[in-house]
């Protein structure tokens, strides 16, 4: 499972809608969500994580995209199926998983090594644990 | 303002057990009572009818019901009881299981027309369906303009569609009425509809207390659509791993990764979670 941890740097609210940022080394990563996870405020330590199935993969992007976390990532390994790929991804100090199909990682001609960007919608992250609640 | 604070000894099903609750429940509330079975739910409705000794002090609005072992008797605490099986008179027609408990042929007809049983005021109980029943039995619960009404999981036995008829009528007399009310329960819908507060007892003692929603909603971290679930297979396909769990009566599939298929074995307990963004919503179509 996706793991990263990160510190609440701000929270906005509209009724029980909330958007909540994160400082995860440094990045700046936003979450939508329904009302706060429970024992969640600001400078609360979390960890938060994402399915691979959620995490995109750019190269060489250019132009505006409206996914709030755009996160600058390594590829550390491929393993290819017949059908999918599973791509790891170095971010700062930890690593990131990402499923999508093979044909898309051939097209991209993705290999270990390549300096890409991961996309995460603000919707698909989530928190999966408030470690001080 | 009704003050409860009682304590008994109890034999559960993990042996010996003490029920001790101490609430103060708000005039004309609506209090759903939950938990497993065995927590002491009945036996604290039982302990406020004064059909069971314990030791402690209720006081409802500025009567003592309760104090140490001096209870007052069941007849003299203003309550309306719903049992579960109904428990009317069989021998006696509708009307008379209800002016039974007090002789207002007014009340008991305005009751009776609210809850669409007037026409039926004269038959007897044998010949009616279980929802007529239990809502016969709910007017006369309502005769004695009780101060507190209690019922003991009134719609368990009946069906859904039933179930939700009664609720609405049951949310009507309580807005009429205004009668402060602790109903036990297991239904989440149940409880959602009628209740303002949510109590659920575990082990004799209150576990948690607040509004149905923060009560009821299973959430992990962000993950607002929670369910518990058993492992029954892990499945590797191509390069990712397919959980089948089994939920309730049905069985439903998660991709999960390399780590989390590791980490699992068949049987075990498992949360099922995601976001409420993710789950696709569709009215259920009749065939």
């Amino acid at each position: 499972m996706n793991r990263l941890k990160a510190v609440v740097s701000s929270i906005e609210g509209e009724e029980s809608l909330h958007i909540i940022g994160f400082d995860y080394e440094g990045l700046c990563l936003k979450m939508m969500g329904l009302d706060l996870p429970k024992g969640l405020a600001l400078h609360s330590h979390v960890i938060l994580s994402v399915k691979p199935s959620h995490v995109a993969i750019a190269k060489n992007i250019s132009g505006a995209l409206s996914y709030s976390n755009q996160i600058p990532a390594r590829i550390a390994s491929i393993e290819n199926g017949t059908l999918l790929s599973s791509i790891v991804l170095h971010v700062k100090s930890t690593e990131i998983q990402s499923f999508i199909t093979l044909s898309s990682a051939q097209r991209m001609d993705l290999k270990v090594g390549d300096e890409v960007l991961l996309l995460i919608k603000a919707s698909e992250l989530f928190v999966l644990e408030v470690l001080d609640a | 303002m009704i003050k409860i604070e009682v304590e008994k000894e109890l034999l559960g099903s993990l042996g010996k057990m003490n029920l001790h609750v101490n609430l103060a429940i708000e005039a004309q509330s609506f209090v759903a009572l939950s938990g497993q079975s065995g927590s002491g739910k009945t036996t604290l409705l039982r302990i406020l009818a004064g059909l069971e000794e314990a030791k402690g002090r209720i006081v409802v609005e500025d009567e003592v019901w309760l104090d140490g072992f001096k209870a007052l008797p069941p007849q003299k605490r203003g309550i309306g009881f719903v049992f579960q099986d109904y428990a009317l008179f069989p021998n006696m027609s509708i009307l008379d299981n209800l002016l039974f408990v007090r002789q207002d042929k007014a009340l008991a007809e305005e009751l009776l027309s609210m809850s669409e049983l007037l026409e039926l005021a004269h038959r007897k109980p044998a010949t009616l369906s279980g929802g007529q029943k239990q809502r016969v039995s709910l007017c006369r619960a309502m005769m004695n303009r009780p101060k507190l009404l209690l019922m003991d999981e009134p719609l368990s036995a009946l069906d859904p569609l039933m179930r939700n008829k009664l609720q609405q009528e049951i949310l009507s007399l309580h807005k009429t009425f205004g009668t402060t009310t602790i109903m036990v329960s297991h239904d989440p819908s149940e409880m959602y509809r009628l209740s303002s507060r949510v109590v659920v007892l575990s082990q004799g003692k209150v576990v948690q207390d607040g509004d149905a929603k923060s009560v009821l909603l299973r959430t992990q971290g962000s993950q607002k659509f929670s369910f518990e679930g058993e492992l029954l297979d892990v499945i590797k396909v191509d390069v990712i791993y397919i959980a089948i769990v089994a939920i309730g009566q049905q069985i439903v599939e998660v991709v999960l990764d390399a780590s989390e298929a590791l980490d699992l074995q068949v049987g075990d307990r498992v949360n099922i979670g995601t976001k409420a963004f993710a789950p696709i919503l569709q009215k259920w179509e009749k065939k």
